[in-house]
């Protein structure tokens, strides 16, 4: 055999012209897909705040509460632009969140908006800037942004943890009952997820909480209720109660296992009876590679769709869940926004959820990429 | 070395348990293989010729299946004892496979990972069974693609098995194969889903091959005729048992069972024209016994006598065709151009194209069928479908009965659908599963409004499934209940639902077994002849066209290399494309035979 020093051949592409070639193929198909991703991202806005424009709610009422006068009551309206005809409200509020826009250099401009650039001409500016979500019509008038900003960290971590927790646990348990089909285990995963998957978060989250957060509490030492960040009365400080994650990403993570367990499931007993399957075994190897390595990363496709879908809608925010715990992520917010009728908070989180579900879309497209060489990068 | 006894297989039983009992897959069989031999194995579909293979390797899925008795002796080089492979655990066997006993399978298109390219997929079966460094793997996996004549091996290594071509990819899986160097190499019908120019290329590489290495070779098949061109010994198999093994020359010069007769007569000849092919049935009828085994009686013993009856006289032809070419043609294809974008730009606009169909011109008689050969990728495929309206023609005319099809508007069209029927290539996938076939059959009599109520059309699918050689009671059956002979019956059963007047036949025998496609190929000239219908043939095997067709086209990168009729074409062939193609078709001839195996008997 021929050794290294004589080879005919040229030496193999080292891992950064892989990943270059890769790239340079990548591009273009990436380009495309946020272009899409921009052009739905523009018409959801558009939709959305329409639709919740157009809902026959009065904001300023709401507000004001029920003990008000029908003079502060139009003042309110005023302040908030409610008075003006409702299509420029709303095309007023797509400008405010369009990061091209224009605005009349009034006074408080600069501050509004914090342009990163403006190009005055007359009265008008057209101005680069980041969104602007404006201010909640509670919580003393804050800016929804600083609303969110404080809000998504947290549902973020208890969306990644949950939905970590949900893969390992779902593709492992999905992996052995695909090896060990029609087995007391096998059957025992499919019921266990067929019940896992009927389990509404709500139920599950008040069983939890109540299970291990109340009666059991002086073995596992967690609240039944809690938010991440604690406060300390005595140095003013947030510090993070990290026990408090637990139960809402269990809670979070249980329907996601059952649907997870059952995909890869069906997917490995799809790929396990294939043709290459057998080339593998007729090769020699062992079955912990035959199953790791061959036949996983070829079932690993409608995984990937399941757990993103699920991660995005938990990034969106989980309503019951954090309603139960009472953890104040992003879905808290959002159904005390809606309660109450904040209407800047809840567009912002709604056009929040819009982003997080376009931006997962081009995120998988490219994983798809990544994971199956087959699918067509668009030449 | 050669001459040793190298595995032997001794009363071997794989049986698989269903739910109709247990069905003897391999039933008591037994059979050696010497070192430096190549043996053919050769049967048809559920002969239990993969079984055999597959039992050896220890392949057999468990369950259903299981090795129920028997011995498979392995005798390695360096070692007195032989070491029986059925009685190894798991863990034992594993080091054997690939390593000394290695395989191709079938389908070269799902044999390999998808996600990985063909280098790795190599060099990870060296490392598996050498100590080799990554480098020295990559080395040797590069040699062994230049040894079954890759072209550009560095670019096949990083390429994914989805880049390749089918032929190239069955390169690869005898790279892998051959990459430790095994003892035993059993191919397993390594050439049945690839062209036949492609087979002929792969045979020739596998004879190369066995010259050089110190391999013996288990080469199961369907086809007599690719046996004639590689094996040295021959068994033939039927339902489970051996009924005959021979040296190859004795199987073709002498054969002796009755089976072993139906496989060698029923090939399409190519030197001759017969009115029908010569079937398994032609040569024995078989009886079970109460207790499930056979009673096989020959009602033929000799081949010649057989095919004697079926000759048509080259006069008998030339009356036919003076005929048939009298008459107005039915179908007149003119400046046919089917297109398909290959490269496009960002904005999706095509900047180049591929003429898969590119300016052809040729007209179809009524009751005539017009043969259409070519290789993979020829556009033969593309042009049948054209001419249905499945694919959008790019310019030209399909003039149908004094109508041009591409003017037609879609209500237009359903009208002229009802004469225009395809069957095609692949009778697993072109049927619903989850249809019955009776209902499969009656969907285009109700979408076309024939007959007056489901009842009529009810009494009509049978009458058709009769005409078929299927049955009443099929009816409501689904689609994996039957073989792949019978679900493409099945199909051409729903071509004729609507008593079409023209059929494109569409590959429609290319995936079944020699002696199946006899039955079809029989089927299909006898509804012709009964009523009336014309046919367009399309296949890339010469020997199949040939047989069928009256004329024939040969297509080559989207255009016509030469038209006429068939018989001529074949004896005095005009361009090379042509020759290339008769050349490849396996011929099972006593002097190529005698050529091969023993020069000196010439």
């Amino acid at each position: 055999m021929s050794s290294q020093q004589t080879s005919q051949w040229e030496a193999p592409e080292s891992v950064v012209q892989k990943l270059l070639r890769w790239l340079f193929e990548v591009t273009p198909f990436i380009l495309k897909r946020m272009l899409y991703g921009l052009v739905t991202l523009v018409l959801v806005v558009v939709i959305i705040t329409s639709i919740i424009y157009i809902a026959p709610v009065d904001p300023a009422r709401l507000t004001k509460g029920q003990r008000t006068d029908a003079a502060s009551i139009e003042l309110t309206r005023k302040k908030f632009g409610l008075d003006k005809p409702l299509p420029l409200q709303i095309l007023s509020y797509i400008n405010d969140v369009s990061p091209i826009s224009f605005h009349n250099t009034s006074s408080d401009f600069k501050e509004k908006y914090q342009p990163l650039l403006s190009i005055p001409f007359g009265g008008t500016a057209l101005a680069i800037k980041a969104p602007y979500l404006r201010d909640s019509y509670q919580r003393s008038g804050r800016r929804v942004i600083d609303i969110l900003k404080e809000a998504i960290p947290k549902t973020l971590l208890l969306a990644v943890t949950s939905i970590f927790i949900a893969s390992i646990i779902g593709i492992f348990l999905g992996v052995i009952a695909s090896l060990k089909q029609n087995s007391w285990f096998d059957n025992l995963a499919v019921s266990l997820s067929v019940f896992g998957y009927s389990l509404p978060s709500y139920v599950s989250a008040s069983i939890l909480a109540i299970v291990f957060g109340f009666y059991l509490a002086h073995i596992t030492g967690l609240n039944i209720q809690g938010d991440l960040y604690g406060y300390n009365d005595y140095t003013g400080e947030d510090y993070i109660v990290w026990k408090n994650l637990f139960l809402p990403a269990l809670a979070l993570g249980i329907r996601p296992v059952a649907i997870i367990t059952q995909l890869t499931r069906s997917a490995m007993l799809d790929i396990l009876s294939q043709d290459y399957i057998r080339t593998a075994r007729a090769k020699g190897l062992k079955k912990f590679t035959i199953v790791f390595k061959h036949a996983l990363r070829n079932a690993l496709n409608p995984i990937v769709t399941a757990i993103s879908g699920w991660f995005a809608a938990l990034l969106a925010g989980a309503f019951f869940v954090e309603a139960v715990f009472n953890f104040k992520g992003l879905g808290w917010e959002l159904i005390n926004a809606l309660m109450n009728y904040d209407r800047p908070l809840l567009l912002g989180a709604v056009l929040f959820a819009a982003v997080v579900f376009v931006l997962m879309n081009i995120i998988v497209d490219i994983l798809y990429a990544i994971i199956d060489p087959q699918v067509s990068v668009g030449k | 070395m050669s001459g040793r006894k190298l595995l032997e297989v001794k009363n071997l039983k794989t049986y698989f348990t269903t739910e109709e009992g247990t069905v003897k897959a391999v039933d008591d069989v037994s059979f050696t293989l010497n070192r430096g031999e190549t043996v053919g194995i050769v049967g048809e579909s559920g002969s239990g010729k993969s079984v055999t293979s597959l039992s050896i390797m220890r392949l057999i899925p468990m369950p259903p299946g299981r090795i129920a008795g028997g011995e498979i002796l392995y005798y390695p080089k360096d070692q007195d004892e032989p070491i029986d492979l059925v009685k190894l655990s798991e863990d034992q066997i594993r080091k054997y496979r690939g390593n000394d006993i290695s395989v191709i399978f079938q389908e070269p298109m799902t044999s390999l990972n998808p996600v990985f390219t063909c280098g790795n997929q190599v060099t990870e079966a060296i490392r598996l069974h050498q100590n080799v460094s990554k480098s020295e793997a990559r080395e040797r996996t590069l040699e062994l693609f230049k040894k079954v004549e890759l072209p550009d091996p560095p670019r096949i290594f990083r390429s994914y098995p989805h880049q390749l071509s089918g032929g190239q990819k069955q390169r690869v899986m005898i790279a892998m194969a051959m990459s430790c160097n095994p003892d035993v190499l059993i191919a397993d019908e390594p050439t049945t889903a690839l062209d036949v120019t492609v087979q002929k290329t792969i045979l020739d590489l596998m004879n190369d091959l066995r010259q050089e290495i110190d391999a013996s070779i288990i080469f199961i098949t369907h086809d007599l005729g690719v046996i004639a061109e590689i094996a040295d010994r021959v068994i033939v198999m039927y339902k489970g048992k051996i009924v005959e093994q021979g040296d190859v020359y004795q199987i073709f010069a002498n054969p002796q069972h009755p089976y072993t007769k139906g496989l060698l007569a029923c090939r399409p000849p190519l030197d001759y024209r017969l009115s029908k092919l010569p079937v398994v049935s032609d040569f024995m009828s078989v009886t079970m016994n109460e207790d499930g085994s056979r009673n096989i009686t020959e009602k033929q013993s000799s081949v010649e006598e057989v095919i004697e009856n079926f000759k048509v006289s080259p006069e008998q032809t030339k009356e036919r065709h003076r005929n048939l070419f009298a008459k107005e043609p039915i179908l007149e294809v003119k400046n046919l151009s089917t297109w398909f974008a290959s490269k496009k730009n960002f904005f999706g606009k095509a900047l180049s194209y591929v003429k898969a169909v590119d300016d052809v011109t040729f007209d179809v008689y009524p009751g005539e069928t017009l043969g259409l050969v070519g290789e993979s990728g020829c556009g033969k495929t593309t042009l049948g479908r054209t001419i249905i309206k499945l694919q959008e023609a790019r310019g030209g005319e399909i003039i149908f009965r004094g109508k041009d099809l591409l003017k037609l508007n879609q209500a237009e069209m359903k009208v002229q659908r009802r004469d225009l029927q395809i069957i095609f290539q692949d009778p697993y996938s072109s049927l619903n599963p989850r249809m019955t076939i009776g209902n499969a059959i009656m969907e285009p009599m109700q979408v076309h409004g024939v007959l007056a109520n489901d009842e009529e059309r009810k009494a009509r699918v049978i009458e058709l499934l009769e005409t078929v050689n299927l049955e009443a009671r099929h009816f409501t059956r689904y689609p994996h209940e039957f073989s792949g002979g019978q679900r493409q019956r099945i199909c051409v059963a729903r071509a004729l639902a609507l008593e079409p007047k023209f059929i494109i036949c569409d590959e429609s025998v290319s995936a079944l077994d020699v002696s199946v496609q006899a039955q079809v190929l029989n089927l299909l000239l006898e509804l012709q002849a009964k009523l009336n219908l014309t046919y367009i043939f399309i296949s890339h095997d010469l020997s199949v066209v040939k047989f069928m067709s009256d004329r024939m086209i040969v297509m080559n990168k989207g255009k016509i290399e030469e038209m006429g009729v068939a018989d001529e074409i074949y004896a005095d062939p005009k361009r090379d494309y042509t020759r290339g193609l008769i050349e490849a078709i396996p011929k099972g001839r006593m002097e190529d035979i005698i050529a091969r195996v023993n020069p000196s008997l010439q």
